[in-house]
């Protein structure tokens, strides 16, 4: 494979120079002086040429205007070092481009601002340098409830008693209307339109929900019976509100107070609103007309139907109420600040005390919003709950949200959408499959736990997830519990290990029966059986060579512990199959019963498995995108997309190693790539100390055939092959901080300095600043930022500080 | 892999695919143009497809060896007897297609695939494993209609992926999109209940389809009014959603003007077809009708079909009437009454080719153009899992059925490719990839790769070229 630059054929067509007829002579003039040099017919750098645009197919004069109106407006060119316009020159430059997108109604580049690839493109020094005295707002918006806001709308129809949201774990006929986009970063911005295809999932979501509602009365009423249920999977059986029974049971038409209790009603239960007058009368002819047409239940149920359709049941409302200040803003109303600061924090809608907040006017001002925030934020159960239910199982932590933002910032959790080749890794790699999220699955819920440790000392949060050595591995039962099972284990060990037990297993059980009984160890045969034979192997090849098992055997049933050299750090021994005990050479893993534990040659979530996968690809390690993320996740830097012209391919050379092949084609040599790649690759470099399973190495195996040392004997084992030492050497640059950039020697090296930067701590705010408002910052929000850092640092690091400075702040109060 | 710039070439697989259809009316609009739209089927089975049972028994001793040693190569049908079990279809040996060599690694494979055999991914019981919309909405889009897609199921009860209610609507093995399951009728009257009730003559039907149209003419006018006074992304966050309801609407009326030929293609079924305890062998046939009455009416121009899954519960089977057949048992060679195991198999897919004749005779019966509509329509039947019962996707063979203006240049063939990890080895992948190509879709790989591929061949993507004529 080659690196390939593919020109856009159409593009340059015209081998000759055409005239820019219909381009007006002041901006020719300007194109003549700055950019035609390069891009002309002679050079047409970077295969872009703007001395034939009136000559192009419009969808390919438009192509070329976008980019040039980018370009204008990022000032990406002319390059630095080239003769620059001057102001009213590039205004002139971009009045035109404007004028001709307007003209095709193109997007325009003010539409793109809001979307998260441009989140970066705020100048960041000018965020934070204190020149910015704006009244910070956000736009009066519609936001669309997230998959978990949904599911929690989704329960609050049912929880008429304000039950636990823990009692509903998922709902037989409802589906998701949407999902989250697949993207690294902040992911849940208040840019989605609902549309066609979430009104066809919602059509069939409401007519399962209006059904359950009305069950119960149903049965009263003698339609069927308790235990019928036409779908046996599906035993789902609310109570129906009394107001809905009252028009099912009556036998004959119900009177206009009677339905307008049911639309009430409803409105309450999906709404948390009552209707309008103006609303009330229209439900109420509907449901009339319905129930004329279809009888009680049936138009009733038309009724429900209608009210789960509202768009609004799909939305947050933030509009603000009120009269507007100086600046035009108005703030929140109290009812939509309630649901504003309930959703920041989680899943569910306001509790008791912040529905009661909003009604008694105890949501006026930032110190109501503070004291609202620190309750809720001190609250261990209203939001307790698994991480995200929509990707993969995790332990309950008290405020799954929080965590969210930082798998949303670190992207480990995107581990699971790499697929990799189980042989590479040895056999222990385990894909997601049926039931399970693999190997990659359990390594996102221990980096999640590192989180929650950080996140419970709530001192330098930053700094200690770019820095730890404190990790978690395999941790399945708590510290106290593990040191009890390895004590009792040990002690089964030392009696019995000098008898017969190889030879002899049953004579041996008959002696120590008491002892064996009490840690559950017998003479059993089957699949999981702990029999005694099994359990001395296992511990004479951990116990026996000075290591500590593992706290669960190989064997036990649904284990899938396996994958202890994620960590670097050995295999686990044993087997989970009776007959293929395996104890490998290499399968010494000395299981730290104490966790967290200090982990050798990794550092904090850069380093952890879960990220390293999640930033590879099927077969190899991936230091441009991992240098990318860095750049504009930690630098608040941008790095272009790939132009469209270039079909990026890592060529193969079974003498190299990938950062050589890399090199080869997006290096220095190579200058049209160097441009952006120098932003990338020197950060993603350094990560080549580990391999794409997250592995610890010093040298890289050149997996070719014609390389190949030796075939593995068994199936799942790896292949050996010839091996280059890695290089790790990178390069930091753009923290600001002549002291921090430079020449990096490793990821450690990096990693260090890159925690100390005032730069990285400011970006990973803005980044917070996205998922909490759902939106970009503008510059208008710079003394929202400046405020969140400085409450950072002034609290010692406190991200609960970040968040109460954030919620309380104009940005999330106001709307414009 | 794919590209950015492939991705962003085939929109529909692209961005179309990650958000939901923005408007609905694209999909069920009618084609503009005058050439009749092409129709497929996709017919699959659960419990495996033994490649050994698809091959001619007349091939010469040098084409056999061939064919045991999976090598590749072709022949004409019409010089070839087909396998007795498929002899029912003798009289189409032109319009078929006996397709061999396939894989599908990439999908989940085993007893179950969900919507991995049509969305070529990894797919499992969570719905976060559906990667993208699969091959038949594609092939929808392609061919828009007012229904867009239809999905019929003989739903199991067992097996380990048991669905609540069989005669109810419950979730398919065809996805709208990533995450987005399809839903599927899984008894003949709830189909015709739901796809014709607006040509029903039962009263209660009529009042739920006027009740459906109600609501929507309410809901619709409730959010239009929201939209006033908005502009931009605001405006588009409601009008969006009313435009979509109204696009129901309008689809609902185009369905109201085709009462006539709905009216007319009505399935005519004999009551036991209605009752909940249909026969699988009826509960088949009468789903064959409705497949015919929704195609030949052009309510929608895709329906995909589960004939039968792992868990369905066999009953009515000829020969086999007083037995409830466990298919899972069967695929562990458990023989039932007097027959075996292969025999068993053979008895059903045998019972599938006469459902496959009934579609085929029936579509040739209809004038359409300068030919029969059967001329524009491809049918595949194939295993959801791949060879076997216990399958891991290294061979995955299909009976196609194809007429005459079909863009693939297969029919009349027994085509077996070069076996997996092979130079030439082609996947379901590549198979989905040629049709797509060949009807418009310009995506250079639809479907995950074969990793453990990779390293074996050059180069996995792409149609199957010499398919596209």
């Amino acid at each position: 494979m080659k690196y390939i630059f593919t020109p856009l054929v159409v593009l340059f067509a015209a081998a000759n120079h055409v005239a820019n007829d219909d381009v007006p002579q002041p901006v020719q003039r300007v194109l003549r002086t700055y950019c035609y040099g390069c891009h002309s017919e002679k050079t047409s750098k970077g295969e872009v040429r703007l001395d034939t645009i009136s000559s192009l197919d419009a969808k390919v004069r438009l192509d070329l205007m976008n980019k040039l109106q980018e370009q204008i407006h990022f000032t990406g060119m002319p390059p630095q070092d080239e003769k620059q316009p001057n102001a009213a020159e590039r205004k002139l430059l971009a009045d035109w481009v404007r004028g001709e997108l307007l003209k095709s109604n193109a997007p325009l580049i003010e539409d793109k601002l809001g979307y998260p690839d441009y989140g970066n493109n705020v100048d960041h020094d000018k965020l934070f340098s204190g020149a910015i005295k704006d009244k910070p707002f956000t736009p009066a918006r519609r936001w669309l409830v997230s998959p978990q806001i949904f599911k929690g709308r989704i329960i609050d129809i049912f929880r008429l008693k304000g039950e636990a949201y823990s009692k509903y774990k998922s709902f037989y006929g409802i589906t998701a209307p949407f999902v989250l986009p697949d993207r690294s970063g902040i992911r849940d911005y208040a840019l989605t339109p609902l549309d066609g295809g979430h009104l066809l999932v919602m059509l069939t979501n409401a007519d399962w929900i209006s059904q359950k509602q009305i069950r119960a009365a149903r049965v009263k009423k003698g339609d069927f019976k308790a235990d019928y249920f036409e779908n046996p999977s599906d035993r789902f059986s609310p109570p129906t509100p009394s107001a809905f029974e009252a028009v099912i049971l009556n036998t004959a038409k119900p009177s206009d107070d009677a339905i307008i209790a049911a639309i009430q009603a409803q409105f309450g239960i999906v709404l948390k609103r009552p209707a309008s007058d103006r609303e009330q009368a229209k439900y109420l002819a509907m449901t009339r007309s319905a129930i004329d047409l279809a009888g009680n239940t049936e138009g009733l149920r038309q009724m429900l139907v209608a009210v789960l359709l509202e768009s609004e049941f799909l939305y947050r409302l933030e509009f603000g109420e009120g009269a507007a200040d100086a600046d035009g803003r108005k703030m929140l109303s109290p009812r939509e600040a309630s649901y504003a600061i309930a959703y920041a924090l989680g899943d569910w809608g306001p509790d008791p005390a912040l529905v009661r907040a909003a009604a008694e006017g105890q949501l006026k001002n930032k110190e109501d919003y503070k004291r609202e925030v620190l309750r809720l934020l001190a609250d261990e159960n209203y939001y307790k709950g698994v991480i995200d239910p929509t990707m993969n199982n995790s332990d309950d932590t008290s405020h799954p949200k929080i965590i969210r933002f930082f798998r949303e910032f670190f992207g480990y959790p995107n581990a699971v959408k790499v697929f990799k080749d189980n042989k590479r890794s040895g056999g222990y790699y385990q894909n997601p499959g049926r039931d399970s999220s693999g190997t990659p699955g359990r390594l996102i819920v221990e980096a999640d736990k590192i989180v929650d440790l950080c996140l419970k000392q709530d001192r330098n949060v930053f700094e200690n997830l770019l820095t730890t050595d404190q990790f978690f591995m395999y941790h399945n039962v708590d510290n106290e519990k593990g040191l009890k099972i390895i004590a009792g284990w040990r002690e089964l060990y030392e009696t019995l290990k000098d008898t017969d037990w190889r030879k002899n297993p049953e004579k041996v059980f008959a002696e120590h029966q008491e002892l064996c009984k009490k840690h559950n160890v017998d003479l059993g045969k089957l699949t999981h059986s702990n029999d005694l034979r099994r359990v001395m192997e296992y511990f004479s090849f951990t116990f026996g060579k000075g290591n500590t098992p593992f706290t669960t055997f190989p064997w036990a049933h649904g284990s899938n512990f396996k994958y202890s050299e994620s960590y670097s750090i050995g295999g686990t021994p044993g087997s989970p199959f009776r007959g293929e005990e395996r104890y490998d050479e290499n399968h010494n893993l000395n299981y730290p019963v104490v966790q967290p534990f200090k982990l050798a040659n990794h550092m904090g979530l850069l380093t952890h498995p879960a990220w390293l996968i999640a930033h590879s690809s099927n077969f190899h390690t991936d230091p441009i995108r991992r240098g990318r993320w860095i750049q504009e996740k930690l630098l608040a830097g941008r790095v272009p997309d790939v132009p469209i012209t270039v079909d990026a391919k890592i060529p193969e050379d079974p003498h190299m190693t990938l950062r050589e092949r890399v090199e080869s084609v997006t290096g220095p040599a190579q200058a049209a790539c160097w441009k952006c790649h120098q932003q990338m690759n020197p950060l993603g470099y350094p990560f080549e100390k580990f391999d794409d399973f997250g592995r610890f190495r010093a040298e890289e195996p050149l997996e070719n055939p014609e390389n190949l040392i030796k075939k593995a004997k068994r199936e799942n084992d790896a292949d050996s092959y010839k091996a280059k030492p890695v290089s790790t050497v990178g390069n930091l640059r753009g923290t600001g901080n002549s002291k921090l950039d430079g020449p990096v020697k490793d990821s450690f090296d990096l990693i260090q300095r890159l925690s100390k930067s005032d730069r990285v701590r400011q970006s990973i705010i803005r980044h917070a600043f996205r998922f909490y408002m759902g939106r970009n910052e503008m510059l208008s929000d710079s003394q929202t930022l400046i405020a969140a850092d400085k409450a950072y640092r002034e609290s010692g690091g406190s991200f609960k500080a970040v968040i109460v400075s954030l919620l309380t702040s104009d940005s999330f109060l106001y709307r414009k | 892999m794919n590209t950015r710039r492939d991705f962003l070439k085939s929109s529909a697989l692209g961005t179309g695919a990650l958000m939901l259809p923005s408007s609905l009316s694209q999909l069920f609009e009618a084609p503009v143009a005058r050439q009749p739209p092409m129709r497929f089927i996709f017919m699959h089975k659960g419990n495996g497809l033994f490649p050994s049972v698809m091959v001619p028994p007349s091939l010469s001793a040098q084409d056999m060896e061939k064919e045991n040693k999976k090598e590749a190569f072709e022949v004409d049908l019409d010089k070839h007897e087909l396998p007795k079990w498929m002899s029912v279809l003798n009289a189409h040996k032109k319009d078929m297609t006996i397709l061999q060599g396939l894989s599908g690694r990439m999908c989940t494979n085993g007893h179950h695939s969900w919507q991995s055999c049509l969305g070529v991914y990894a797919a499992t019981e969570r719905l976060a494993s559906i990667k993208w919309a699969t091959v038949d909405f594609e092939l929808a889009r392609l061919f828009p209609s007012p229904l867009e897609h239809i999905e019929l199921a003989c739903f199991p009860d067992g097996g380990g992926n048991a669905r609540g209610n069989i005669n109810g609507i419950e979730k398919g093995f065809s996805a709208r999109g990533p995450q987005q399951p399809n839903y599927a009728f899984g008894s003949p009257k709830v189909a015709i209940d739901e796809l014709f009730k607006s040509v029903s003559n039962n009263e209660s039907g009529r009042v739920r389809y006027e009740l459906e149209r109600k609501l929507l003419e309410f809901t619709s006018g409730n959010q239009s009014g929201l939209s006033q006074d908005l502009i931009g992304l605001e405006l588009a966050k409601v009008k969006n959603y009313a435009d979509a309801m109204e696009d129901i609407r309008t689809r609902n009326r185009k369905l109201d003007a085709m009462g006539d030929i709905i009216g007319k293609n009505i399935p005519k079924l004999d009551k036991k077809y209605f009752a909940d305890n249909i026969s699988t062998i009826d509960r088949q046939l009468g789903h064959t009708e409705i497949l015919l009455s929704a195609l030949i009416s052009g309510m929608t121009n895709v329906v995909t079909f589960t004939v039968d899954e792992l868990g369905t519960p066999y009953t009515g089977v000829p020969g086999l009437e007083t037995e409830k057949i466990n298919l899972h048992d069967v695929g562990h060679g458990k023989s039932v009454g007097k027959l075996t195991a292969p025999e068993v198999r053979e008895q059903l897919c045998h019972s599938h080719m006469t459902l496959i004749d009934t579609i085929v005779r029936r579509l040739k019966s209809v004038p359409e153009g300068k030919g029969t509509m059967f001329d524009n329509t491809m049918l595949c039947y194939f295993p959801d899992n791949g060879e076997t019962h216990h399958s891991t996707g290294i061979e995955w063979p299909y009976l196609i059925m194809s007429g005459r203006n079909a863009k693939l240049n297969i029919a009349g063939r027994y085509i077996r490719l070069p076996y997996w990890g092979t130079e030439g080895h082609k996947t379901i992948g590549n198979w989905f990839t040629t049709i797509l190509n060949a009807y418009g879709n310009p995506i250079k790989h639809f479907g995950d790769l074969d990793l453990g591929l990779n390293k074996l061949i050059a180069d996995q993507t792409g149609p199957i070229k010499r398919f596209i004529g």
